[in-house]
C-alpha cells in the first residue's frame, strides 16, 4: 500500500497546504458574507436565503400545496395564531371587566401589528381577527326584535357585562369552544397573519404586550403556523450553541486520549473547514437554508472528526515506533488510505441517497452532507499530515517519550485490556455471538413492525416548552388548536345542460301564462344553440327581457317578470349548498366528526343557517334547526350579512354556493389523527351518499404535514434501501470479494434493526428526524465494518493465521475504534440539553448509532469471521497458509 | 391632556386658516354638508329607483341584487323624517324580501325586514347602522343617509368645481371610521367621492359617484360604487327607472304592506 498523493505533497509543501486550506475557508465565508451584506455590490452572487417553514417540505408545485393555497384564496381563509386566556385566580375565569378590558386592548393592539415587506404589507390581518369585540352577535332584543350587534362592542365596565359577554358567546355555536372555552372560564382569540414567516414577529410583538397586563390572566400563543416559525427560529439558535458545544467536548475527550492539544486541533479544523465548505457551497449554489439544511453541520461534524481520529490513534500508536513523523505519517496513512476512502464513499453515498427522496430540502440536504463528507476525507488526507510536519518538534517529544515501548505501554491500559477480552471472546465464542445477534436482530424486527409512523411539529419542542405547554393548555379546554379543512363539490358530470332544460320546462310552464308559453316554445331552440348552461339562460332570458320592456300595462309586464324569476330559479338550482338536504347531509357528517375524540369541532355553513334561523323566531330552541327550503335557507344567509362581517359566510361556502368548506378544530395535531380523520370522512362519504353526488378534498396545515410525511416515509425507505444496496456493492469492491463485502454488512445491518427495533418497542414515534437519521445510521454504522475488516485482512497478509491477526485487530485498530465510538458518542450528548426534540433525537441516535456500530463490529465481526474462517480466508495451495480470498 | 387639547385646537384653527375665504361662496361648512345630504336624499318629495347592484369581492367573484327603493320625505323636508321601502327581486330565491326604514332625525331609525320564505316580519332592534347592506360594501347607513348632525365638518379645500369637507364623528365610539373626507359638487351639491380614514390615518372605505344625470331636473346619481380595501371587493349600483314626486302613498311604508307589497311602484 501506497501513500496518496495528495498525503505526500501534504507532507513535501504543509505550510502550502495550510494556506490553500485556509484561502478556501476565507473564499466560502467570504461567499456568503459579501452577497449578505452588500447584496447590490454582489449581486451576481447568491446572498444567504433562510427558510423556517416546513411547508417547504413539499415543493412549490407539489399539488396538495397547490390545492392548499389555491383553497386558501378561495375561502379568503389564513394561517391561525392561537392566543388563549386563562384565568384561574377567579370563579369567573377571564370573563370579568379587568381581563376582558385588557383582551380588548390586546385585540385593538393586535390589529396594528403589520409591516411593510418588500412592499408588501405583512402582518396581522386586523379585519378577520376572531375575538370578542371583532365578531357579530345576532340575539333577541324584546318582541318580535332581532338585534345585530359587536358581541362586545366595548370593553365591560362591570364584572356582570363581563358575565354577559359569555352568556352571548355561548349561545352561538360557532364561537362556543371555539372563542369562549367549554367551561366557560376561559378565551381563545384567532389572529389571523398574511403568512405563516410573520407569525414568529407578531406572537413576539403580543408578547410583549400582553407583558403590560396586571390580571391574573394567563395567556398562550400556540398554532401551528407559531410551531413552525418559532421551531425554524429556534433552531438556528440552537446551531450556533449545540454544533459549538458538541465540538468542545469532542476537543475535550481527543485531549484525555492523545493529552496533546497541538496535535488535536487538526480535526477540529478539518471539521470546521469541511463545514464552512459545505455550508459555503450551498449557499453560494443558491440554496436556501432550510430547516434540514441547517442540520447539515451537526452531521458533517462527527464524520469528520471520525478520520481524523483514526489517524491520530494509528499516529500516537506509531510515533514512538519511527520518530519521525513523516516516515509515520507514511505508515498511518498507508494503513487508512483504503478504508478512509470506503468509509468516505459509503458515507457519501448514504447521504447522496437522499437525493432520490420526493422532498426538495432532504435532497438539498443528501447532497451537501454527502460534499461535506468528501470535503472532510479531502481534508483529512492533506491536512492532517501537513499540521503534523508543521508541528513544533518539541510538542512531539513528549509523545514519543511518553509511548516509549508504545504498544507494550498501550498494551497493558485498561482500554487495551478491555479490547483484548472483548476479542478473546469473539474468537472463542463465535456461536455464541452470532447466535445472540440473530435473537437481537429477531426481537429488533418485531419492534420495527410495531413503529408507529407519527409526528407533530408541535411536539418538536420539549414538553415544558412554552409552545407545548400552550398547545396542552389550550387543546384542554378548547376545540382545538390544529386546524384542517374539509371541502365538498358535486362530483363532475353531476349535472348536465338537459337536466337544466328539463327544470327550465318545468318552472315556466308552471306558470301557465301566455308569456310562460311563448318562452317554453323556445326552449329547444335555446337548448339546441346552446354549448353550457349560463348561455341557455341567458339567451331565454334576452328574449323575456325584451319583452317586458316592451310590456303594456302590469299584468303583461308582471307575466314577463314571472318567467325572468323562474328563469333565475332555474339558474339557482346549481346552488346546490342552499338545498336543505345538502346541508342536512353537511349537519350529519359534522356530528359523526364530532363524535370521534380528536375533532373538538366543526365549524360549518349549517351551523351559521341554524343560529340565525333560530334567532329569527324568537331564539326558541326548536327553531336551531335547517329551513325547509332553499328559500329560507337564502334570506336566513341574507339576514346573515346585514352583519359587520358578511365576508365570513364564504369562509363556509363559495358566493356561487357550490363548494362548501368545513372547518375542523382538532384537539391535536399528530399525523395518525388527522389520518384517522381522513379516513373516517372516506368512510362516511363512501356509506352515506350525499343527494348530489360530491367529490371531498382537505387542505390546512394539518393535513400537509400528513402529506409530507407519507412522502418522507416511503421516500427514506426507498432512499434506504438504495444506498444499502450500494454501500454493499461499494464493500465487494473494496474486499473484491462478495463475502468479505457481506461480512461488512453484518453490522450495520444490526445496527440499524436494533435502534428502529428500540424505537418501535419503546413507542417512540417515527417521525422527520428519525427518518433522516437512517442515511447517516448506514453511513456511520459501515464504517467501522470497514475499518476492522481492511485492517484485519492487511494484518493477515503479514500473519497468515486469523488466530494472530485477531489478536493484532484488538490492538491500535480496535482501539481506534472504541476512541471514536467514546469520542464522538458522547460529544454529540450535549444535544440532549436543547429546547428541541429533533435536536434530542439527533443526539441519542448518533450516540446510539456509534455504541451499537462500534460494539457489533468488535464482536460480530470477529465471531462471524471466525465461523467462516474457510469462506473469507481460502487456503493458498500447498503451503497450508491461508491467504486474503481475493476475487482474482 | 391640555397640551394635547392645545395643540389640536391649534391645528384646527390652521385648518380654517388656509381655506381661502371666498366672497361668492360664503356658507360654513355644516351648511355645504346640509345641502349635499339633502341633494343626495331628499330630491323631490318622493321617489323610486330599480337598482342593479353588483358586488364583487376580493377574488372578482360577482354576486347580484336586484330591488326597487321607493322613499318618502315626511312633510317634503329637507334632512327630515324618511321612509324607505326597499323590495328584492333577485336573486330568485331572495324575492318579495324586503326592508321597511323609518329614518328619524336625532333618534335611531325604526327597520323591519320581511322575509317571505319564513313568512316573517321582524323588528331589527335600534343598534348599529353600520352594518353591511345585504352583504354589499355599502353600510345600511350609505343607503339611507347619514344625518349632518352626527359629525362635526370642516371646510379643509376648496377647488374649482369642489368643496372638499372632512368630517369627524361627535361619538367616535359608535363608529368604525376615525374621520371622513367629502367632495361636494360646488353647483349641484353632490358628493361625488367620499374616502372614510380609519383609526392610523389610513383610508380603507371609498365611495364615488360614477355618473350623475339629470332626472326631472333633479341631479341624480345613477352609477354609484364603494370599495373596502380591508376586506377587500367593490359594490356598484346602477340605478334605473328613477322617478320622483310620483306621489306614493304614506300608508305603504307600514309593516302591513311588507307582506303585500304594493305591485303597482315596483314594476
Amino acid at each position: 500500500m501506497r501513500t496518496p498523493f495528495l498525503t505526500e505533497l501534504a507532507t513535501n509543501r504543509p505550510a502550502l497546504m495550510m494556506q490553500l486550506a485556509g484561502v478556501f475557508a476565507a473564499l466560502m465565508v467570504a461567499l456568503i458574507a459579501a452577497p449578505t451584506l452588500a447584496p447590490e455590490t454582489f449581486s451576481f452572487l447568491q446572498p444567504l436565503k433562510i427558510d423556517t417553514d416546513p411547508e417547504n417540505m413539499l415543493g412549490e408545485d407539489e399539488p396538495v400545496r397547490v390545492y392548499h393555497n389555491a383553497m386558501k384564496d378561495e375561502f379568503t381563509l389564513h394561517d391561525l395564531i392561537v392566543v388563549g386566556v386563562v384565568d384561574q385566580t377567579t370563579a369567573d375565569g377571564v370573563f370579568t371587566a379587568r381581563t376582558l378590558s385588557d383582551v380588548y386592548a390586546l385585540t385593538e393592539f393586535a390589529k396594528t401589528i403589520r409591516w411593510e415587506d418588500d412592499g408588501a404589507t405583512v402582518g396581522v390581518i386586523g379585519v378577520d381577527i376572531i375575538a370578542p369585540s371583532t365578531v357579530d352577535n345576532i340575539e333577541q332584543a324584546g318582541l318580535g326584535s332581532v338585534s345585530f350587534d359587536w358581541l362586545m362592542p366595548r370593553p365591560p365596565e362591570t364584572d356582570e357585562e363581563a358575565r354577559a359577554v359569555r352568556a352571548r358567546a355561548e349561545r352561538i355555536p360557532t364561537l362556543k369552544d371555539t372563542l369562549v372555552s367549554g367551561d366557560g372560564k376561559a378565551l381563545a382569540l384567532y389572529i389571523p397573519i398574511t403568512s405563516k414567516d410573520a407569525s414568529y414577529r407578531v406572537a413576539r410583538a403580543l408578547r410583549e404586550k400582553i407583558a403590560d397586563f396586571e390580571t391574573g390572566a394567563e395567556y398562550y400563543i400556540t398554532g401551528l403556523p407559531i410551531a413552525q416559525d418559532q421551531f425554524g427560529v429556534e433552531m438556528f439558535r440552537q446551531m450556533a450553541i449545540s454544533a459549538p458545544a458538541a465540538m468542545l467536548l469532542i476537543f475535550i475527550l481527543m485531549w484525555l486520549f492523545f493529552r496533546n492539544v497541538g496535535l488535536i486541533v487538526s480535526p477540529m479544523l478539518v471539521a470546521m473547514i469541511s463545514v464552512i465548505g459545505a455550508m459555503g457551497l450551498l449557499v453560494a449554489t443558491g440554496n436556501t437554508v432550510h430547516i434540514m439544511s441547517s442540520m447539515i453541520p451537526i452531521f458533517v461534524m462527527p464524520i469528520a472528526v471520525l478520520d481524523a481520529v483514526h489517524i491520530l490513534s494509528d499516529f500516537y500508536d506509531r510515533y514512538p515506533q519511527y520518530k519521525d513523523r513523516r516516515q509515520t505519517i507514511f505508515h498511518v496513512m498507508s494503513e487508512l488510505w483504503r478504508p478512509m476512502l470506503f468509509t468516505t464513499l459509503t458515507t457519501c453515498a448514504g447521504f447522496a441517497s437522499l437525493a432520490f427522496t420526493p422532498i426538495p430540502p432532504v435532497q438539498v440536504f443528501g447532497v451537501f452532507v454527502s460534499i461535506g463528507v468528501f470535503l472532510a476525507w479531502l481534508f483529512t488526507i492533506t491536512l492532517i499530515p501537513a499540521y503534523v510536519m508543521l508541528m513544533p518538534k518539541k510538542a512531539l517529544e513528549k509523545f514519543g517519550a511518553k509511548g516509549a515501548a508504545s504498544e507494550s505501554r498501550e498494551a497493558r491500559g485498561l482500554l487495551a485490556r478491555f479490547l483484548h477480552g472483548v476479542g478473546d471472546f469473539a474468537v472463542e465464542r463465535p456461536k455464541a455471538i452470532v447466535s445472540m445477534l440473530i435473537v437481537a436482530l429477531a426481537v429488533s424486527l418485531y419492534g420495527v413492525s410495531q413503529i408507529r409512523i407519527n409526528d407533530n411539529p408541535v411536539k418538536w419542542f420539549a414538553p415544558d416548552h412554552q409552545i407545548r405547554v400552550a398547545d396542552r393548555t389550550l387543546n384542554e379546554r378548547f376545540a382545538g388548536t390544529y386546524m384542517a379543512y374539509l371541502t365538498l363539490e358535486p362530483a363532475a358530470g353531476a349535472e348536465t345542460l338537459a337536466a337544466l332544460a328539463a327544470e327550465t320546462r318545468r318552472l315556466i310552464e308552471a306558470l301557465d301564462t301566455d308569456a310562460a308559453a311563448a318562452t317554453a316554445a323556445r326552449i329547444p331552440e335555446a337548448f339546441e344553440q346552446a354549448d353550457s348552461s349560463e348561455l341557455f339562460l341567458a339567451t331565454l332570458e334576452e328574449q323575456a327581457l325584451e319583452a317586458r320592456e316592451a310590456a303594456g300595462d302590469d299584468a303583461q309586464w308582471y307575466e314577463w317578470d314571472d318567467v325572468l324569476l323562474a328563469l333565475d330559479q332555474a339558474r339557482q338550482t346549481a346552488d346546490i349548498f342552499k338545498r336543505p338536504d345538502m346541508l342536512r347531509f353537511i349537519e350529519g357528517l359534522q356530528a359523526h366528526l364530532e363524535e370521534k375524540g380528536v375533532v373538538g369541532k366543526t365549524n360549518a355553513l349549517p351551523d351559521i343557517v341554524k343560529t340565525v334561523h333560530r334567532e329569527l323566531l324568537l331564539g326558541e330552541k326548536s327553531a336551531f334547526r335547517i329551513p325547509d327550503s332553499a328559500s329560507a335557507v337564502a334570506q336566513t344567509l341574507i339576514t346573515y350579512q346585514n352583519s359587520h362581517r358578511p365576508q365570513d359566510l364564504f369562509k363556509l361556502v363559495t358566493p356561487d354556493f357550490r363548494k362548501a368548506n368545513i372547518w375542523l378544530q382538532l384537539k391535536s395535531g399528530d399525523n395518525i389523527d388527522m389520518n384517522q380523520v381522513i379516513e373516517e370522512v372516506d368512510a362516511y362519504m363512501a356509506a352515506n351518499p350525499a343527494p348530489v353526488a360530491l367529490k371531498h378534498d382537505w387542505f390546512g396545515l394539518t393535513y400537509i404535514n400528513v402529506i409530507w410525511q407519507k412522502k418522507m416515509v416511503w421516500g427514506m425507505l426507498t432512499a434506504f434501501l438504495g444506498s444499502f444496496l450500494i454501500v454493499l456493492i461499494l464493500m465487494t469492491f473494496l474486499f473484491r470479494s462478495f463475502w468479505w463485502g457481506l461480512v461488512s454488512m453484518a453490522p450495520l445491518t444490526v445496527t440499524i434493526a436494533m435502534i428502529y427495533g428500540v424505537i418501535g418497542l419503546i413507542g417512540k414515534d417515527y417521525d422527520m428526524p428519525v427518518a433522516v437519521l437512517s442515511a447517516l445510521s448506514l453511513g456511520l454504522a459501515v464504517d467501522y465494518a470497514i475499518h476492522f475488516n481492511a485492517r484485519s485482512r492487511q494484518i493477515f497478509e503479514r500473519l497468515g493465521t486469523w488466530r494472530e491477526t485477531a489478536s493484532m485487530t484488538f490492538g491500535e485498530p480496535a482501539r481506534a475504534i472504541m476512541r471514536n465510538v467514546i469520542v464522538i458518542g458522547v460529544g454529540f450528548l450535549p444535544l440532549l440539553l436543547a429546547p428541541l426534540v429533533p435536536y434530542q433525537t439527533v443526539g441519542i441516535f448518533i450516540s446510539a448509532i456509534l455504541l451499537l456500530a462500534g460494539a457489533t463490529s468488535l464482536l460480530a465481526l470477529p465471531a462471524i469471521i471466525t465461523l467462516f474462517e474457510k469462506t473469507l480466508f481460502r487456503k493458498k495451495s500447498g503451503k497450508g497458509e491461508f491467504y486474503v480470498r481475493h476475487a482474482n | 391632556m391640555s397640551a394635547m387639547r392645545t395643540r389640536l385646537a391649534g391645528a384646527l384653527a390652521l385648518a380654517v386658516a388656509v381655506v381661502p375665504a371666498s366672497a361668492e361662496t360664503d356658507i360654513s361648512a355644516q351648511a355645504i354638508v346640509n345641502k349635499a345630504s339633502a341633494a343626495a336624499y331628499y330630491q323631490g318629495a318622493d321617489g323610486k329607483a330599480t337598482v342593479s347592484m353588483t358586488i364583487a369581492d376580493a377574488q372578482g367573484r360577482k354576486r347580484t341584487r336586484e330591488f326597487v327603493i321607493l322613499r318618502a320625505d315626511v312633510d317634503d323636508l329637507d334632512n327630515g323624517e324618511q321612509r324607505f321601502y326597499v323590495y328584492f327581486s333577485r336573486p330568485a330565491d331572495v324575492n318579495r324580501t324586503a326592508f321597511l326604514v323609518w329614518k328619524h332625525v336625532g333618534s335611531d331609525d325604526d327597520r323591519w325586514l320581511y322575509l317571505p320564505a319564513l313568512d316573517l316580519v321582524k323588528r331589527i332592534a335600534a343598534s348599529d347602522e353600520r352594518t353591511s347592506f345585504v352583504g354589499s360594501h355599502f353600510f345600511y347607513e350609505d343607503v339611507s343617509g347619514r344625518s349632518p348632525e352626527e359629525d362635526t365638518h370642516i371646510l379643509v379645500e376648496e377647488t374649482e368645481n369642489y368643496y372638499v369637507i372632512e368630517s369627524a364623528p361627535k361619538k367616535p365610539d359608535a363608529v368604525e371610521f376615525s374621520k371622513y373626507k367629502n367632495w361636494i359638487h360646488k353647483s349641484t351639491f353632490i358628493p361625488v367621492k367620499t374616502e372614510y380614514y380609519d383609526q392610523y390615518g389610513e383610508v380603507y372605505r371609498t365611495y364615488s359617484a360614477l355618473r350623475v344625470e339629470d332626472v326631472e331636473g333633479h341631479p341624480t346619481v345613477v352609477e354609484s360604487r364603494m370599495e373596502d380595501r380591508n376586506i377587500g371587493g367593490v359594490t356598484t349600483m346602477v340605478y334605473r327607472a328613477v322617478d320622483y314626486d310620483i306621489g306614493l302613498p304614506m300608508d305603504i311604508f307600514s309593516e302591513r304592506y311588507l307582506r303585500t307589497p304594493p305591485r303597482e311602484h315596483l314594476r
